[in-house]
């Protein structure tokens, strides 16, 4: 041992070849070293949720930087870093990715594209509604403007990609999740969209709420032209759905007695409520009119056209309106169609003949109240009357021979005289007109069958 | 430990040969040693950076230079041991056979 201490002062001169070595170790393995120690740490968490990772290494010692989203999280990756052999020492500067509160994310669409705010839980879900904007809204270009937070209220994922399906609806747009509440404001892109909307909204995820949709749609149109040169009336626009298409169809048909009914109506949901009362009134307004144009916007009636005659006029812009349902609103713009040259008795009477031979005037059943689909008939009938003042006329009220002849008789003179009323409060002067009941004495047709009978049915204007 | 093992065992291996050789070359070298003192100090010196090495206060590539060079003049310390004693065992050897 002794010996071992005496030999030892002499080992010095070996030192310099060894500090020799130890340089020149120490300049070719550092930069080696350090590139094994990043990767072998890279790899180390690779199964680890980090956002903004950072690993730098000098010598044996790591730098660790890094956004997790828990605690445990982040503890364990910076275990992993530690346990990576060779690493001697792990600056932990790891922190929490920071928490939202409120926790917002939104998806706003304009013209050109769908761009996504907000916070977004974890880089998986910020991926997943990524592809999933990209691949619902076929060309649009996605803008991805979305950080990461913690403090997601639970099911956010699947409550984000409802709404983003949601997004393809829209014109243009907005729609913010912020914590368990959505807000979705905007343009739909087609007719049905608000409502398509709102019914997905009802399959958000337990625990979200809407606290304000105020998607608005694109206006629901429906028009009407009468065209007296072509003497058709062209519907166009929308209607909610085939039963009300066909009972649109079916009351133009009685209103418009001597015009051709052009449909191209298509069915779309999306309409206001009482579109049915407010179209069907106010195309009898439309039937009274010589040329005229409705357009139905969403709540608002617009009526352009010609009446036949002053009264007329007073009468569409005054009654139209009343019947109309709660929240409409009704503009008419009503002029009076020049008066048509007078003519002499015999023209006056075939022009009475004309017009009634197209259409009738109607009454409810078994009463001498005048059905409202008459209007636009009995109109014509008082232009006409008004280009032969001169001409005294009887109003012939006929019926057909079901019941008893006594009713029918008082049934018929009722009808002619109501129709004298209606003459009379259009503006003729009452000591033109005669009221005639006939019964059923002058039938025009056999009352064995119902279409005769109906023919039965009927008021004449014979000139005297 | 391990890791710098696997990782630099030539330069590892180079300091032992070099330590062998040197212990060999010690047992007869006729030069003049280091002194007590300067032993003494030395050794302090050793004992100071293996501390500094244990305690991990040197950061960065310091750092890691420094446990290098602790593991490699280790080596070549015990190099120099099992080489004098080599030597010395050797000479034992032949002396009575001269």
């Amino acid at each position: 041992m002794h010996g071992l201490f005496r030999w030892s002062s002499k080992w010095w001169p070996g030192v310099i070849p060894l500090v020799v070595f130890w340089a020149i170790a120490c300049w070719t393995s550092t930069p080696p070293l350090e590139a094994d120690l990043a990767a072998r740490s890279t790899a180390a968490l690779r199964d680890t949720v980090l956002d903004k990772r950072r690993i730098a290494v000098a010598g044996r010692d790591i730098t660790f930087a890094a956004d997790a989203f828990s605690e445990e999280g982040r503890r364990s990756a910076v275990a992993s870093v530690e346990s990576v052999p060779g690493v001697r020492l792990v600056n932990d500067e790891t922190r929490l990715v920071p928490e939202a509160k409120p926790f917002v994310w939104s998806a706003e669409r304009d013209v050109v594209r769908v761009t996504l705010g907000g916070s977004s839980p974890l880089p998986a879900s910020k991926g997943k509604l990524l592809e999933a904007a990209r691949a619902g809204l076929g060309g649009v270009e996605v803008v991805d403007q979305m950080n990461l937070s913690r403090g997601a209220p639970p099911r956010f994922d699947s409550a984000a990609l409802l709404l983003l399906d949601q997004i393809g609806k829209l014109k243009d747009g907005k729609i913010t999740i912020s914590d368990t509440k959505v807000s979705l404001s905007g343009m739909a892109r087609d007719l049905g969209g608000r409502e398509a909307i709102a019914a997905a909204l009802r399959n958000l995820p337990e625990g979200f709420s809407v606290a304000a949709n105020e998607i608005k749609a694109p206006p629901y149109i429906f028009q009407a032209y009468k065209d007296p040169v072509a003497s058709s009336v062209t519907l166009s626009g929308y209607v909610p759905d085939n039963n009300v298409h066909a009972a649109l169809a079916a009351t133009a048909a009685r209103k418009f007695f001597s015009e051709k009914v052009v449909d191209n109506l298509k069915a779309s949901v999306g309409a206001p409520a009482g579109f049915s009362q407010a179209v069907v009134p106010a195309l009898g307004a439309l039937s009274r009119l010589s040329t005229g144009t409705l357009v139905v916007s969403d709540r608002e009636v617009k009526l352009s056209g010609d009446a036949f005659y002053d009264a007329a006029a007073v009468q569409i812009r005054a009654g139209l309106g009343k019947d109309f349902p709660q929240g409409w609103q009704f503009k008419a713009d009503i002029s009076v169609k020049p008066a048509a040259a007078p003519v002499d008795a015999t023209v006056c009477q075939q022009l009475f003949a004309d017009l009634l031979a197209k259409g009738k005037i109607r009454f409810e059943s078994g009463r001498d109240t005048i059905n409202p689909d008459s209007a636009g008939l009995l109109d014509r009938l008082i232009e006409t009357a008004l280009r032969c003042p001169t001409v005294n006329i009887e109003i012939a009220g006929h019926t057909d021979a079901d019941g008893e002849d006594g009713f029918n008789q008082a049934l018929s003179e009722k009808r002619a005289q109501a129709v004298i009323d209606y003459l009379v409060k259009a503006g003729l002067p009452a000591n033109r007109f005669t009221a005639t009941g006939y019964g059923s004495t002058q039938p025009v047709a056999g009352n064995d069958t119902d279409e005769g009978k109906a023919q039965n049915r009927r008021i004449d204007f014979v000139v005297r | 430990m391990a890791f710098l093992v696997t990782f630099h065992w030539g330069w590892l291996l180079a300091s032992l040969l070099l330590g062998l050789a040197m212990g060999w070359i010690a047992v007869v070298h006729r030069g003049q040693g280091v002194s007590k003192l300067v032993t003494r100090w030395l050794s302090v010196l050793a004992v100071a950076l293996v501390a500094a090495a244990l305690s991990r206060v040197i950061p960065g590539r310091p750092g890691y230079w420094l446990d290098l060079g602790l593991v490699m003049f280790a080596l070549y310390l015990a190099g120099c041991a099992v080489g004098s004693w080599l030597r010395d065992w050797a000479l034992s050897q032949h002396k009575p056979a001269a």
